[in-house]
């Protein structure tokens, strides 16, 4: 048995520039995975984060043996996906970005057919079927065609599929779109318990917040390349000497945002009468801040704290 | 094997519940005959046709030809509805290869291709009195299970290399016009101009229903069909190699 559940060496991908043709477009060439490499242990959540463009669906789908990398290798299971990919296809089960169902078919046969495809027992199958469709809450649409459900409940039966069997190592890609909070608190738990169960969950995701509350492990990705690895504390160390600073007037002073701008926050945001601001300084220097910012009106409520994951994020693809 | 029993559940199931599928895939081309057959049949008569032969006995081989030609347009649309939805790509991460998942939709359209033959050879000869050659039905049913899949990869390559739906119906379009028409499915080559003959014999369609044809009520010249059965053969071949090729490079 291999000792990770995923391992990359130096993967690389390159999208090659093509010449436009009759049925295609001419685009450039693109390194969209650049010298990554990495290894997950069993039953670990492990979270892809990066802006648009950064590389995670296109590592998500060389992992998934949907695109073949130009170098490097990439093992699930330690299979490698280039070489034995319905090995590897055996050992996942993949949400794609897209919502993806089977549109002519009802919910209950979109669950029973993608269990027909990954084998599980025809037994087993409806029953298994029964129990996800009372935890997505979707019992009551059980008979109806995909296609006449709204987009939210088309990606409930999209991600159900995903827990129908389990496969070893688990794929999300922006698992949580179109979930209310409710569901995505359901699913949330129930991905922690897959995990420690030995699945092995990996997650994209836009919601920082996501990431935070569920990776064990966290790579950051910036144009194709590792910016940062580790998980939340390891992040926040180097992210040392950020603050954010929450501050809440009984109504916005005049002139405030002049007054955010002399200290060259590394972000801020105002909404109704609260300010929010990210400071490169230190803790000393960020309460001095808040100090001279409550100066200028009414406060009702002051919140000083280290760096979120969405902070770290910003900075390091912004200083990349 | 499993995969492919998956598959077939899959398209089964989509089939099973959706009746306009199956009247598209097994009543339609039924219809084209009952209505155009009998229709030129009694404007027109046999010599459009061959000598003797009755306009919808000779248009039989036709209407199966171009069932194979349907069913296989109608399952290379459905890569794009399975791509638009994005079901395509999260199937191409099942545990099946992409020569199996190929290999199980071919079986399953083979099967309708074969069940919609049978329906409209039973209602043509109970409807129309058409009269088959029973001796000839081996050679009609091979010819109908591979057209259907010959048909099929052909247009998988068209399906996987366009993105564009409304493109891919401009050329299925075009397809239907110059496969259908410049073949033998709906009049005899013997009496068209020379070039319109030899386009209409370099057309892969013309191969299949003069199999078609033979196979039904007899037709044909037997050196001639040997070698269309050859090339034919070699053309479904060069389909699916490439069809897979086309899948691999998805």
């Amino acid at each position: 048995m291999a000792e990770f559940a995923l391992e990359a060496k130096t993967l690389v991908k390159v999208y090659r520039a093509r010449r436009g043709a009759l049925l295609r477009r001419p685009s450039d060439a693109l390194r969209a995975v650049d010298d990554l490499s990495f290894r997950v242990p069993r039953g670990m959540i492990f979270g892809l984060l990066g802006p648009n463009g950064a590389g995670k669906t296109t590592l998500l789908k060389i992992l998934s043996t949907l695109l073949a990398p130009t170098g490097g290798e990439a093992r699930i299971e330690g299979f490698d996906v280039a070489a034995q990919p319905l090995e590897v296809r055996r050992r996942i089960s993949v949400v794609l970005q897209e919502t993806a169902s089977e549109l002519f078919l009802s919910v209950r046969d979109n669950l029973l057919v993608y269990a027909r495809f990954q084998g599980l027992e025809s037994a087993a199958a409806p029953r298994r079927a029964g129990e996800l469709m009372e935890l997505f809450g979707l019992t009551d649409e059980a008979e109806r065609k995909v296609q006449d459900l709204s987009g939210g409940f088309r990606r409930r039966v999209q991600v159900a599929k995903a827990f129908l069997v389990r496969t070893p190592v688990l794929f999300l890609d922006e698992f949580s779109t179109g979930m209310d909070p409710i569901l995505k608190r359901a699913v949330m738990d129930l991905l922690r318990k897959e995990a420690s169960q030995g699945r092995t969950i990996v997650l994209t995701t836009q919601i920082l917040s996501e990431a935070e509350e569920l990776c064990d492990d966290i790579l950051i990705l910036h144009k194709g390349r590792e910016i940062a690895r580790g998980d939340l504390n390891a992040l926040k160390l180097l992210s040392r000497g950020v603050n954010e600073v929450v501050m809440t007037f009984d109504r916005i002073p005049a002139g405030i945002e002049e007054e955010i701008a002399r200290f060259q926050p590394v972000r801020s945001h105002v909404a109704g009468a609260t300010i929010e601001l990210t400071l490169k300084a230190e803790e000393g220097r960020a309460l001095e801040i808040a100090s001279q910012l409550a100066k200028r009106g009414h406060v009702l409520r002051v919140e000083i704290h280290g760096a979120s994951l969405e902070d770290i994020f910003v900075e390091l693809t912004q200083s990349a | 094997m499993s995969s492919i029993s998956a598959i077939l559940y899959r398209e089964g199931t989509i089939r099973a519940t959706n009746l306009t599928f199956v009247f598209w895939d097994l009543f339609y081309p039924l219809c084209y005959l009952l209505v155009f057959g009998v229709g030129v049949t009694a404007a027109l008569g046999s010599p459009v046709s061959a000598p003797g032969v009755p306009y919808d006995s000779f248009f039989l081989a036709g209407v199966l030809g171009m069932a194979s030609f349907g069913i296989a347009s109608n399952s290379a649309w459905s890569f794009f509805m399975d791509r638009d939805n994005g079901i395509f790509f999260e199937m191409l991460t099942y545990p099946m290869s992409r020569a199996e998942y190929l290999f199980g939709k071919m079986l399953f359209n083979v099967g309708i291709g074969l069940t919609q033959a049978a329906i409209t050879l039973s209602l043509g000869s109970l409807l129309l009195g058409i009269h088959v050659k029973i001796n000839g039905l081996p050679v009609l049913l091979v010819a109908v299970a591979i057209g259907t899949a010959g048909w099929f990869f052909f247009y998988t390559i068209f399906a996987l290399k366009i993105r564009r739906n409304d493109l891919f119906n401009s050329v299925t379009s075009v397809f239907y016009f110059v496969f259908l028409f410049a073949s033998s499915m709906f009049y005899p080559l013997e009496p068209l101009p020379r070039w319109f003959r030899s386009i209409a014999l370099a057309n892969p369609i013309t191969w299949q229903v003069d199999l078609l044809r033979y196979g039904s009520i007899g037709l044909g010249d037997p050196r001639r069909l040997v070698m269309e059965a050859v090339a034919f053969t070699l053309f479904v071949f060069a389909c699916f190699a490439y069809a897979v090729r086309s899948l691999h490079q998805e």
